[in-house]
């Protein structure tokens, strides 16, 4: 795993660490630009690996295909935007890392598609918070967290659960997201 | 003349383009938060252009819960009352369209059981439900073209409000609620045949704005409305 995720995992098991595991904005917008770009990648990586075909091999219409494609450009401008702003906020934007998301078929991959995203929405309700100080950067950081629930709901349609499966969406603190993430993350 | 749903929707990219060509003719006027740090002409979100409008349509955190819970009240109602006058049948990849909207209709009544709860245990007074006229008759393509509009119309709500929103459990909170929300638009623009990511960022919208949307379904509150 990431040094990254080692600080913000040691931060959350220190006896009387401080309320956040985040040192300001930029911190907080890392966290998230980790997170897209570890989705940006797996899009990429499975929209080169699987063709229509693959789709219509495993009884999907190929529009699935289509939406997985927008899914796709979504994380790319969230990465986009994401560098662009922490950036300008003077900081340092983390970089794409190198990934084993450990699928060995379609079906595999948009189970693990619908992993990522369910847990994404979670880790921007768990860190919505942490950007309460700004009024810009949490307003922003919202517009991303409603399509990444979104992609969620319809990844979780294609993959056969509720696209909705209870009343209030549960946040997950940082350390649990990359617990979550963390093994997806082979160096970077 | 359009159907109440199209007028909505229409209403819904009206907005979109009255703010787009206003802010071409004012130009960038970035307000600056306290303690924030951020350069004029920040590219990428185009909600930046438009965050002082949003900030200040609300007096406090009870106001903002009650602007989510009219709207909570709107949408339970809604289904509440409207879902036993269809049956949809299956949906893509074989989803109980009727099991999935029944599931919505509990989510918003809980949404609703929640706010009111969230609102009196702050010393406010929680609207109540008003009386609503939602135009779809007898039409089932018309219902769930006026769902998926009112669902859109509410994380645009959500997002404009969240800012305002000054304790990070009522943030929080929010965000467990809004997440839900689009996962309902989500999923009710599939059904209507059409994107369920329209866009890669959400658009938040004003309290006026969203009234402007949501006002013609309300044939009479049961508050008088505040701020609007």
């Amino acid at each position: 795993m990431s040094s990254q995720i080692n600080s913000f995992l040691a931060a959350q098991a220190t006896p009387g660490a401080t309320p956040s595991p985040f040192k300001g904005p930029v911190d907080v917008l890392n966290y998230a630009l980790t997170l897209e770009h570890l989705e940006a990648t797996f899009y990429r990586d499975g929209l080169s690996k699987f063709a229509n075909q693959d789709y219509l091999n495993a009884g999907l219409q190929t529009s699935v295909r289509d939406y997985i494609t927008q899914i796709g450009t979504d994380e790319t401008a969230h990465v986009d935007t994401l560098t662009k702003v922490i950036g300008s906020l003077g900081g340092t934007p983390v970089k794409e890392a190198t990934y084993n998301f450990g699928y060995t078929n379609l079906t595999g991959f948009l189970k693990v598609a619908a992993a990522l995203e369910n847990t994404g929405v979670a880790a921007y309700t768990g860190a919505a918070q942490y950007l309460i100080s700004n009024d810009q950067l949490l307003t922003a950081a919202l517009t991303i967290h409603g399509v990444e629930a979104r992609h969620a709901a319809y990844l979780n349609v294609v993959t056969g659960t509720s696209p909705f499966p209870a009343a209030f969406d549960a946040p997950k603190t940082p350390a649990e997201v990359l617990k979550i993430a963390g093994p997806f993350i082979v160096s970077g | 003349m359009l159907e109440p749903h199209e007028t909505i929707l229409a209403a819904v990219f009206e907005e979109r383009d009255r703010v787009m060509s206003r802010r071409g003719l004012l130009g960038h006027s970035l307000r600056l938060a306290a303690g924030g740090a951020l350069a004029l002409g920040l590219a990428g979100a185009p909600v930046f252009d438009r965050l002082t409008a949003l900030a200040q349509s609300f007096t406090g955190n009870i106001d903002v819960l009650n602007y989510a819970l009219t709207l909570e009240h709107l949408e339970y109602a809604f289904y509440r009352d409207g879902i036993g006058k269809f049956q949809f049948g299956n949906g893509p990849f074989g989803h109980s369209i009727d099991t999935d909207l029944a599931a919505i209709r509990d989510h918003e009544q809980a949404h609703v059981a929640t706010l009111t709860k969230v609102i009196t245990q702050l010393g406010g007074t929680p609207v109540k439900e008003a009386t609503y006229n939602f135009g779809y008759g007898s039409d089932p393509k018309k219902f769930l073209a006026t769902a998926q509009a009112l669902e859109n119309t509410g994380v645009r709500a959500y997002d404009g409000a969240g800012a305002s929103l000054k304790s990070t459990d009522l943030l929080t909170a929010a965000g467990t609620i809004v997440a839900v929300e689009a996962r309902h638009a989500s999923y009710l623009n599939l059904l209507n045949g059409q994107i369920p990511f329209p866009a890669p960022f959400e658009q938040p919208a004003t309290r006026a704005e969203v009234l402007t949307i949501a006002g013609p379904f309300i044939v009479s509150s049961g508050t008088p409305a505040a701020g609007a």
